[in-house]
């Protein structure tokens, strides 16, 4: 099934060429999604083997990977699988993600750090962060507590579940928007163990604690919306 | 009271706005009936505060004044959370078209 990898990157000059090829190893093709970076991510991810979209400014990471996966729907992706830029993600894992849905056993992958692969170097308020987070995704979202990782970032879908997932949030939101949409349908979605790796680097873009309020107004705004 | 008359003078102002903006088309008439009503309402008010006072004792608060605070807060809120509804829609809008610019090539690469 041919596979394609969407990775979005905003300034990740330093790492997405180490990340494209990484991910190439296990892919038929990786779009990397420029998201407005004032460095040279795309020159890097183009010199790394991948496929350049390039937003104008920078629009957050939910638009980039919304937009890749509609870049992935037109290149004829069969399945695709969303990997953060900055080498959090081991890329070992990308056959985990894909396998359940080339058994056909799922629609969705949701890669979990809580299944019982420790985490490298997670610090504790990250950890705090993601128990709050579960919690306010089980009472105000409705997500099942059965998922483990409230705001997880690698996933893999197929094309008919990427063209059903119709998530809106174009910043912090889209994992529990994600979450919420796919627990919801009828798509039959699973779990698997990743591992993270977390670096001082990818702590300074990731989820903080600060975050989660941020996060709520930007479901509460959203759901105003509809 | 010297508040009444910088109070109502100001009311005034935001009126004569008020119609200026419909004038020119800004705003369509029928908004600008129901700004007059609320401007009118808030005259009334200034120049017979003791109205405020019966409504609030009816409803159970205190004081005129404080029924006046509460309800500016409640208004004011509502207002505050339309300007985030629609700066998130102005926002959605220009993904929208950030990601047709992204994705222009690669629609006319498939065509």
């Amino acid at each position: 099934m041919r596979t394609i990898a969407i990775v979005p990157a905003y300034n990740e000059g330093s790492r997405v060429w180490k990340t494209v090829r990484s991910v190439l190893n296990f892919v038929d093709e990786v779009i990397v999604v420029d998201d407005g970076s004032r460095d040279d991510t795309a020159v890097q991810a183009a010199l790394g083997g991948a496929f350049v979209v390039r937003h104008a400014i920078n629009r957050g990471q939910g638009a980039s990977l919304k937009t890749g996966t509609e870049a992935a729907l037109v290149k004829g992706a069969e399945i695709i699988l969303h990997v953060d830029a900055d080498g959090q993600h081991d890329p070992n894992m990308i056959p985990t993600l894909l396998e359940p849905i080339r058994q056909k056993e799922a629609d969705v992958v949701l890669g979990s750090r809580f299944m019982g692969v420790a985490p490298t170097d997670m610090p504790v308020s990250r950890r705090i962060f993601f128990i709050a987070a579960r919690t306010f995704n089980s009472l105000f979202l409705g997500i099942p507590r059965d998922v483990t990782d409230p705001q997880s970032g690698a996933r893999a879908m197929t094309a008919d579940a990427a063209r059903r997932i119709d998530f809106t949030s174009d910043r912090m939101a889209h994992c529990s928007e994600i979450l919420r949409l796919v627990t919801r349908s009828s798509l039959r979605w699973k779990e698997v163990p990743v591992h993270v790796r977390y670096t001082p680097e990818s702590l300074k873009k990731g989820q903080k604690l600060s975050n989660a309020a941020r996060i709520a107004w930007e479901l509460l705004v959203g759901s105003a919306r509809r | 009271m010297p508040i009444q008359i910088l109070l109502i003078a100001a009311i005034a102002a935001a009126c004569i706005a008020t119609w200026k903006r419909a004038r020119e088309r800004v705003i369509r008439v029928p908004e600008a009936i129901a700004w007059s009503i609320v401007w009118v309402a808030a005259a009334f008010v200034i120049l017979k505060p003791e109205t405020t006072s019966r409504l609030a004792n009816m409803l159970g608060v205190g004081r005129g004044a404080d029924l006046v605070l509460y309800a500016s807060v409640v208004a004011l809120f509502f207002l505050m959370f339309k300007i985030f509804m629609s700066l998130d829609a102005i926002e959605k809008h220009l993904t929208h078209f950030v990601r047709k610019d992204a994705l222009r090539d690669i629609e006319k690469q498939k065509k």
